[in-house]
């Protein structure tokens, strides 16, 4: 988890997944079905496309709507979530998942222009 | 008495056709005072059939009256005549050599009955022909349709005839029935029986079947006033009343093509009443007798120097002949084209009316009330637009079953990127008649509906209808905004970096709609110069100065009342009291207001207080940012850039 915290998490889609093995991430998704488990779910992302997560301790309560995930990206392309914050639908505007898509293609095709990483440790 | 007169000398005398020795009698001579201090005599000659009064004898002769010789009643040979016009129209003949060939004695009388020859040779009762030019239907039985003619319009080929035509080239046709009396035919406008002596193609009868020389319409020219053309009306406005300074009145305009070019025709006032419900769109019409003159390009987008006004005597004639004429012309110009035409051009397009929004009016500048209707066109560049129209024609617009609609002479303008308007000119057809319509409506059918088209015109969600020009601080400097005399409004995202506290507030006078600064008088009273009275309170307004700021540049900006309460989130009358009485909160009203992000919808204009001139900057509106449409309109932006 120390790992993850001061490490530059770059936001991606699930297009970008496989780029990023073995990387942190950061991952905006809305939750569609929870495993029985509690210990995974599956989430769709701003493209529609589908995305597994898996959680290292059980979920408590019911979880729905968007959700920022940060976590590891495993060699199968499943999310290993670190840790998890819930987008609140009932407070402000809802969130724009699609609007945020977007403005993710932009951040991934002018990287130039939006230096995280640097940003991030120095 | 053995001695026949002439018969018919005195119409061709008149006519100047040319006669072998006419003989004639003299009814009456007159003798004429003249500048040149010779006497004139004019004579009354006949035929026996027709007489005219018009003769003249030349002086030379003038030994003949003076002699006796020449008496009423005799007969004379005319052995040279000279037919020519006089500067008022009338035609004269000037007898330069007779001879007379019995006395009047012999002669006895008058022969015959001659009756006073007019031009059409008839007799001198108001002839139904000459009267029938006034009414909208010439009584003669072969005048086809209705046909008006203000007035003879076989003036085509006067120019071939010969001068005794002239009285009829500038009759003034102010009052009615030409006068057949036994005077030279002035303004007569019986167009029968007179046809042009030479050159005539067929004898002129009533009707305005009689083809004429009919000129290209690439030829007219103000230099030349003798013309008949011969034309579709392409393009037919309404009527429309204006009303300025000089005067009020109404006018409606049509353009007309022939197999040589086009020209714009404009009839005002009373020729509005003759010609609007005569013409139609479509049809054919010989035109003559109309003025010519250089076109007002601002009006009219033909491709002709000219434009022609129709004035009292001009004439139109429907004509059934029209298969060599051209039908509509027009160039129509691709939606997609569109971006790449100038501002204000003038357009032909044509295109599916996908969507037809629902008529609305709004008032104008003016305060005119106007209705107008937004069509969505498409066309096979699959590209949309957004036509305007206006008036009548948007009231009446039908956009049911998605039909074609062709637009001609719409002008393109840049609103909301690019879009189309109709003007005045402006000719709209549903579902036309042509092959670019069919192609269209067929495309449509197979692929065309199911396009996800993108428009040119950008429809704004945001809260005002009007255009919100997006600018960022330093575009207002880098562009002088201001700079000129008008306003210019610019909308922006920005942060409020600081506020000034002292005189944010003043006092003002309490009246309604009063917001004057009062001021203390020594009794206490607060006295209003606007209202020129006193009062005992006064109510607190905003004078906000605040600074704005965003990634680029910043601001210094003037918030009155409704936009400084937005900002700082209390009332003015709150403020004022605060101030005085909690100063720690009163400043912490402004430090709550300090570093908030809003979208500010400002006014920049060049102001001069005392010589002294400066781009001032007011905020008229302040809103709360809406992340979603501001994300949006950031990401095209960043796409539009980077292409």
């Amino acid at each position: 988890m120390a790992g993850i915290i001061d490490v530059p998490k770059p936001r991606i889609n699930c297009s970008m997944l496989l780029q990023h093995i073995n990387q942190a991430v950061c991952f905006v998704c809305r939750v569609s079905k929870v495993h029985p488990s509690g210990k995974t779910f599956t989430a769709v992302d701003g493209e529609g496309k589908t995305v597994t997560v898996e959680l290292n301790c059980c979920l408590e309560e019911e979880l729905s709507g968007v959700v920022e995930v940060i976590g590891l990206v495993s060699n199968k392309g499943v999310l290993m979530a670190a840790t998890y914050n819930l987008l609140r639908e009932d407070r402000g505007t809802p969130f724009d998942l699609e609007l945020y898509n977007e403005a993710l293609k932009v951040i991934h095709d002018f990287p130039q222009h939006y230096p995280f990483e640097a940003a991030v440790s120095g | 008495m053995s001695i026949t007169l002439t018969q018919g000398a005195i119409e061709a005398l008149y006519k100047g056709l040319p006669i072998k020795n006419p003989l004639l009698q003299l009814l009456n001579i007159r003798q004429m005072t003249s500048n040149s201090g010779l006497p004139r005599f004019r004579l009354m000659m006949s035929d026996g059939q027709h007489a005219l009064s018009s003769f003249l004898l030349t002086t030379q002769l003038n030994h003949l009256p003076e002699q006796k010789l020449l008496v009423q009643h005799c007969i004379c040979m005319l052995k040279k005549v000279v037919t020519s016009t006089l500067a008022d129209g009338r035609t004269a003949v000037t007898v330069m050599d007779m001879e007379v060939v019995q006395s009047a004695e012999e002669t006895g009388g008058r022969i015959g009955n001659p009756t006073p020859y007019n031009k059409d040779g008839q007799m001198s009762s108001p002839a139904k022909k000459s009267s029938a030019t006034l009414e909208p239907d010439s009584s003669s039985a072969t005048a086809p349709g209705p046909s008006y003619r203000s007035t003879s319009f076989s003036r085509s080929n006067a120019a071939q005839s010969s001068p005794t035509n002239s009285p009829m080239k500038v009759s003034p046709m102010k009052d009615t029935n030409s006068p057949m009396k036994f005077s030279p035919a002035k303004g007569t406008n019986s167009p029968m029986k007179f046809s042009p002596a030479k050159g005539s193609n067929s004898p002129m009868k009533a009707s305005s079947s009689s083809p004429m020389k009919v000129f290209p319409i690439s030829t007219l020219n103000p230099y030349q006033s003798k013309w008949t053309i011969r034309a579709r009306v392409t393009n037919k406005s309404n009527v429309r009343q204006w009303s300025n300074s000089r005067g009020e009145g109404k006018l409606f305009s049509f353009e007309v093509v022939d197999e040589s070019g086009e020209i714009k025709i404009t009839a005002f006032n009373n020729e509005v009443d003759k010609f609007f419900s005569l013409l139609e769109q479509g049809k054919v019409y010989y035109i003559s007798k109309a003025t010519l003159k250089v076109a007002n390009k601002q009006y009219s987008t033909l491709k002709n120097d000219y434009e022609m006004t129709l004035h009292a005597h001009s004439s139109i004639v429907p004509c059934e002949d029209n298969q060599s004429i051209p039908a509509m012309n027009c160039n129509f110009v691709q939606i997609e084209e569109l971006e790449n035409r100038d501002k204000d051009a003038i357009i032909d397009v044509i295109g599916i009316c996908k969507k037809a929004e629902d008529v609305s009016r709004i008032t104008t500048k003016n305060s005119r009330e106007v209705s107008k209707r937004a069509l969505h066109l498409i066309d096979s560049s699959c590209k949309e637009v957004i036509a305007t129209l206006w008036g009548e024609e948007a009231e009446k617009f039908d956009g049911s079953g998605q039909p074609v609609v062709a637009i001609k002479g719409a002008r393109l303008s840049d609103f909301g990127g690019r879009s189309l308007s109709a003007l005045f000119s402006s000719t709209i057809m549903v579902n036309p008649d042509i092959p670019e319509a069919f192609r269209l409506r067929a495309w449509y059918d197979r692929e065309g509906y199911a396009v996800n088209s993108q428009s040119l015109t950008e429809r704004r969600s945001t809260n005002s209808g009007s255009r919100m020009n997006w600018k960022t601080l330093s575009d207002v400097k880098n562009e002088n905004m201001g700079h000129e005399e008008k306003a210019e409004y610019f909308s922006c995202l920005a942060t409020v970096v600081y506020m000034r506290k002292e005189n944010c507030v003043y006092q003002a006078c309490p009246s309604a709609d009063c917001n004057k600064k009062v001021i203390i008088q020594h009794n206490g009273l607060y006295r209003c110069e606007k209202c020129n009275r006193e009062f005992s309170d006064f109510k607190y307004r905003f004078l906000l100065s605040a600074n704005l700021a965003d990634f680029g540049d910043n601001q210094w900006v003037t918030c009155f009342q409704e936009t400084a309460e937005v900002l700082l989130g209390h009332s003015a009358q709150t403020l004022g009291q605060l101030r005085e009485t909690d100063e720690a909160a009163f400043d912490e009203v402004f430090q709550k207001a300090n570093f908030r992000t809003h979208i500010f919808k400002n006014r920049v204009k060049l102001e001069t207080y005392n010589d002294e001139s400066r781009v001032k900057v007011t905020v008229m509106e302040v809103l709360p940012v809406d992340h979603r449409e501001y994300s949006r309109r950031l990401l095209s932006n960043i796409r539009r850039l980077a292409c």
